[in-house]
């Protein structure tokens, strides 16, 4: 008889080290590295939103730092207009991306694969001129600045924060914030993506026909699955631009897109275990490219070589590869009697 | 009210339509072409198409004649495209679709990196293959070189026709795209059709860059990243299977574009183009395969 | 690997702190035999065109460095990529604060990726150096963000001498604007309105376009419609190429006003080549810097030695005008340096920027100097005007301000 007690250890003692890791990782690297981290926990909560959306129904969005313009914008909108303090405006970004995202996954049923890509493309491209556009609300061209604008609503703008009595730097404060929510969002989806919902995105994936004929409701499904990518993605957007303080057209182009969705394959679609790397490979990857040469053009071939060797090797991306390494190690614990 | 609308400026903006259209449609039946023969949507395609210009320019820079720098350059990107898919994409092959969607996005970069490497940053031009001698036609004016680049587009749709329908290459390359396993066995040299279509989206790409550049009259190394985005809506909005499609749809598009943007006061030039991907989108919700495009089965 | 990259920063900072208590006190990003100044620039991306307003300063602080240097001080000049991306910016520019400790903020290139760091770099006062950007903010708001200063004529101005010459000379123009649609457009275009003053109703038409727009034939052609017949072309030299080359397809030759960004030599070579010399002749514009690729400078002492730095000290094309202008910008915060004194201070340096006097600086047309005073925050605020004649600029009415 298998003995589940090995699995829910080894899960356990990985759940242990990971907060660990997460608590204590600040005392270790510097206030600036802190703060660059931050910036990576961004990348992961918007790959895994997106992987829930394309590593487990099968949808592809080339479309998701549109996302995050509409979660970084609400909250930037917010703290300048109406006066919010910014981390409170977090829940709120979420949700309009949310919806943004359920309003996209509408049409997306009428179109596959390909088609769906494409118009996703088309949304990423056109909302850098729709922030334009509506100049009164998201700033124009200018785009918005919180700490001319609403230095008041910036947590930490003396460059300390206090918690529960605890004092600490605002970049560490950024740090906790970010990967605080990070995790949680992790948890939520990985309990999910064990459960009837996941089964239920997994079969839309692997066959349409087959999971209607089961009665599932794939048009529900299906949206549900863009909404849920979206929140994740306006609250990685909030968190941007709760971070750098601004929002700007510029930081949200078509680019951004491709990041987020480079990051999902790399760390491997429908493996949340390889999200933190694909995050990593994100943050990192384009600012390394600057160190190895500044010659003119030189960064961006650098990053696309990478990029592609990446996939030439890992194919199946990062969690991919570890799937297959470690199956040999969980048959092996399952089997043992 | 007839009589005081202005005519004369209606039709010149459709006129400037097709002749954008024309452009971007050089580029959409690449994007169609390896997608009929690979089933793979290639976001480097623009930027090999800005590629294969820069060597046109480098070729007419030493001293070739325009004419054998054009044929040396197709010949030389068909190479390249060959090249790239035997390098970058065969390992890729079997893999999921997002990988090797994720490599071209790669080959993006590496492709405009590498332009930018080797070729400085200045404007430059490239000599036109067509005359750019204004013509007036009641009051509309065009030039030859907007009725030679949809011209090209036309012939280029016509001999892929031909080349599918009446060789026994094209028929090859028909069935692996469709049907790759069933094609092996009947001896069909499955991964030398896929490189074979590379390589002729490449030649078309070289085609579409060194018409583009004369037609916006300059070009560096951003040439084709603005055309990619308007060849791609109108490569869907006439379906992205159909050659035929690409080339109508880009025309369309060209003139649905300017029309809204001259008519529809709100939505000026900032909108113009959020605008035309809307009602991109709206045709692909009542037809989702496109204008022409064949809709795709699924098999249960 | 974040551990090892600790404690070497801590060694690093122990060795740096050693150092500076050695020598007198002195203020951050500044030792005995150094200055250490950054800025961001994009490197990557689409704008990556502008990089040599970095990569020729940086030719241009190597080859101070190799005579000596400043005070005895080398200048170490620090650029970070940015992408042209606000948000990189931030990251970047807090990096070069807290990571690199740099003295100053310097060349930091584009509008919105200066306004991005401007109130954090005036909150904490390190000083925010010669803004590669032409909006008039930076030099306007200096009494909110004393430590913020900018370098460039702005682009209002430039507008604003356009419109005074149309006032002035042909009041019975009809104009049509063709203007980017972002701030650089807008700008020159809100110049161009406060130069015409009560006579704004001379622009019959607007037609504005994105960068990211393939053509700009439909715009000409509704400027032609609008029977306009002085052209403001308020757009990059892919856009400006294009202006003259669809006008001609239009068989439509308006007086043209070029703005300087696209007036350069070469590009209005190409203008001429891909039309004809009728469609860009009288062609007006302002100049501020030496133009390399203008044959009337090829003897100047000032660009034979800005060409000679640029092949020394690798500082990459010579034929960009913007390299020329990282030259000059470079050239001016060495004066600055220099007026700072033999400790300089961040206080310091500020203060020298904000009361700058500089006449000899060999890549600006003769006759233009760096100046700057309690009331004047625009280091060059003087330009010539020009008009382009049988294929080549030609210098008219002398040198006045752009203000």
């Amino acid at each position: 008889m298998r003995s589940r007690a090995p699995g829910i250890a080894v899960w356990l003692l990985v759940a242990a080290v990971v907060l660990l890791a997460y608590l204590f990782a600040p005392r270790f690297i510097s206030d600036f590295h802190s703060r660059e981290l931050a910036g990576a926990g961004v990348f992961f909560i918007a790959i895994v939103g997106l992987n829930l959306l394309t590593g487990y129904t099968g949808q592809i969005s080339l479309g998701h730092g549109a996302l995050m313009a509409v979660g970084g914008y609400t909250t930037a909108a917010l703290a300048v207009h109406e006066h919010w303090r910014d981390v409170w405006t977090i829940p709120l970004a979420g949700v309009a991306a949310g919806i943004v995202g359920f309003l996209i996954g509408l049409p997306a049923l009428r179109l596959s694969g390909l088609y769906l890509a494409l118009a996703t493309f088309a949304f990423a491209i056109a909302i850098p001129s729709l922030l334009k556009k509506f100049s009164g609300l998201t700033g124009g061209s200018q785009g918005l600045r919180l700490l001319e604008d609403a230095p008041l609503q910036v947590t930490g703008l003396s460059g300390t924060v206090t918690i529960f009595g605890h004092t600490m730097t605002q970049n560490h404060f950024l740090y906790y914030l970010t990967w605080g929510i990070g995790l949680v969002g992790f948890l939520i989806a990985w309990l999910l993506v064990r459960g009837r919902v996941g089964r239920t995105f997994r079969a839309v994936r692997d066959s349409e026909v087959a999971a209607a004929s089961v009665g599932i409701n794939l048009a529900w499904t299906k949206t549900l699955a863009f909404a849920l990518s979206g929140v994740y993605a306006g609250v990685a957007g909030s968190l941007l631009a709760i971070q750098v303080e601004i929002v700007n057209p510029l930081s949200f182009t078509f680019l951004l897109s491709i990041l987020i969705l480079v990051g999902v394959v790399v760390g491997g679609l429908g493996s949340l275990g390889g999200m933190i790397l694909g995050a990593l490979f994100v943050q990192y990857l384009p600012d390394l490219s600057t160190h190895v040469s500044t010659a003119e053009g030189a960064p961006d071939f650098i990053f696309g070589a990478a990029i592609i060797v990446v996939m030439l090797l890992l194919p199946t991306g990062v969690g991919g590869f570890l799937r297959r390494l470690a199956r040999p190690l969980t048959t092996r614990l399952y089997l043992r009697p | 009210m007839i009589l005081a609308f202005d005519w004369t400026q209606l039709a010149q903006q459709i006129v400037i339509g097709l002749a954008s259209g024309g452009v971007w449609a050089t580029l959409a039946v690449a994007l169609v072409l390896i997608y009929r023969s690979t089933g793979v949507i290639n976001f480097a395609q623009g930027e090999m198409a800005m590629f294969s210009t820069f060597i046109a320019w480098s070729l007419v820079n030493h001293g070739f004649s325009y004419w054998a720098a054009f044929v040396l350059t197709v010949a030389i990107s068909f190479a390249g495209g060959v090249a790239v898919e035997r390098a970058v994409i065969r390992p890729v092959e079997r893999a999921p679709v997002l990988t090797v969607v994720i490599v071209t996005l790669g080959l993006f970069f590496v492709v405009n990196g590498a332009a930018r490497w080797i070729w400085s940053p200045e404007t430059r031009s490239l000599p036109n293959a067509f005359s750019t001698r204004p013509i007036s036609v009641a009051g509309v004016a065009f030039s030859i070189s907007d009725l030679g680049t949809i011209a090209v587009s036309l012939a280029a749709v016509a001999l892929l026709w031909a080349f599918f329908r009446f060789t026994k290459l094209g028929l090859a390359s028909r069935a692996a795209a469709v049907n790759p396993d069933a094609s092996r066995l009947v001896g069909v040299r499955v991964t030398w059709m896929l490189a074979l279509g590379w390589g002729l989206a490449a030649a078309m790409g070289a085609v579409s860059g060194m018409l583009t550049a004369p037609a916006l009259a300059s070009f560096d190394q951003n040439l084709m990243q603005p055309v990619l985005l308007y060849a791609f809506a109108g490569a869907v909005l006439g379906g992205i299977d159909s050659p035929l499609g690409a080339v109508v749809g880009s025309l369309l598009l060209g003139v649905l574009i300017n029309l809204i943007g001259t008519y529809v006061n709100w939505v000026g030039t900032d909108l113009r183009l959020p605008v035309a991907l809307a009602v991109i989108l709206g045709v692909l919700l009542v037809r989702p395969a496109g204008l022409f495009g064949r809709p795709m089965e699924t098999r249960v | 690997m974040a551990r090892v990259k600790y404690l070497i920063l801590l060694v690093l900072g122990a060795l740096a702190l050693a150092t500076v208590a050695a020598g007198a006190a002195s203020e951050t990003g500044v030792t005995s035999t150094q200055v250490t100044i950054g800025g961001t620039t994009p490197l990557s991306g689409p704008a990556s065109a502008y990089q040599s307003v970095a990569k020729g300063a940086a030719a241009y602080f190597r080859y101070v460095n190799a005579k000596g240097g400043v005070n005895k001080r080398k200048i170490n000049y620090i650029y970070k990529d940015d992408a042209y991306d606000p948000s990189k910016t931030v990251d970047a520019t807090r990096e070069l604060v807290s990571q690199d400790k740099v003295f100053a903020i310097f060349n930091s290139l584009g509008t919105d990726q200066n306004l991005a760091t401007r109130a954090y770099l005036n909150a904490l006062k390190v000083p925010q150096l010669f803004v590669a950007s032409g909006a008039t903010t930076f030099g306007n708001d200096y009494k909110k963000y004393p430590y913020t200063i900018g370098y460039q004529p702005n682009y209002r101005a430039e507008g604003t001498i356009y419109g005074r010459y149309v006032v002035k000379h042909a009041p019975k123009s009809r104009i049509g604007v063709l203007y980017q649609n972002d701030d650089y457009g807008k700008d020159l275009l809100a110049g161009l309105q406060r130069g015409l003053g009560a006579k704004a109703g001379l622009v019959k038409s607007k037609q504005s376009y994105n960068v990211d727009d393939p053509d700009v034939q439909s715009q000409i052609a509704k400027l032609k419609a609008a029977k306009v017949n002085t052209l403001m072309v308020f757009a990059t030299p892919k856009f400006a190429i294009q202006a003259y080359v669809y006008a001609r397809k239009l068989s439509w030759k308006p007086l043209v006003y070029m703005n300087a960004v696209s007036s350069a030599a070469n590009i209005m070579g190409l203008s001429t080549a891909a039309t004809n010399k009728k469609q860009t002749e009288g062609t007006i514009s302002i100049v501020f810097l030496k133009d390399p690729t203008d044959p009337a400078w090829r003897n100047n002492s000032g660009m034979k030695l800005y060409r000679s730095i640029m092949k020394k000290y690798k500082g990459g094309n010579p034929n960009d005008v913007y390299a020329v202008y990282g030259m000059s910008v470079a050239h001016t915060f060495v004066a600055a340096l220099q007026k700072a004194g033999k400790n300089p201070t961040r206080a310091g340096i500020m203060k020298a920027a904000d009361s700058l006097n500089v006449t000899n600086d060999p890549f600006l047309l003769p006759g233009i100097s760096v100046k700057t005073s309690a009331t004047d925050h625009f280091p060059l605020d003087q330009a010539r005007l020009q008009r382009y004649h049988d294929g080549h600029w030609v210098a008219f009415g002398g040198l006045f301000r752009v203000r």
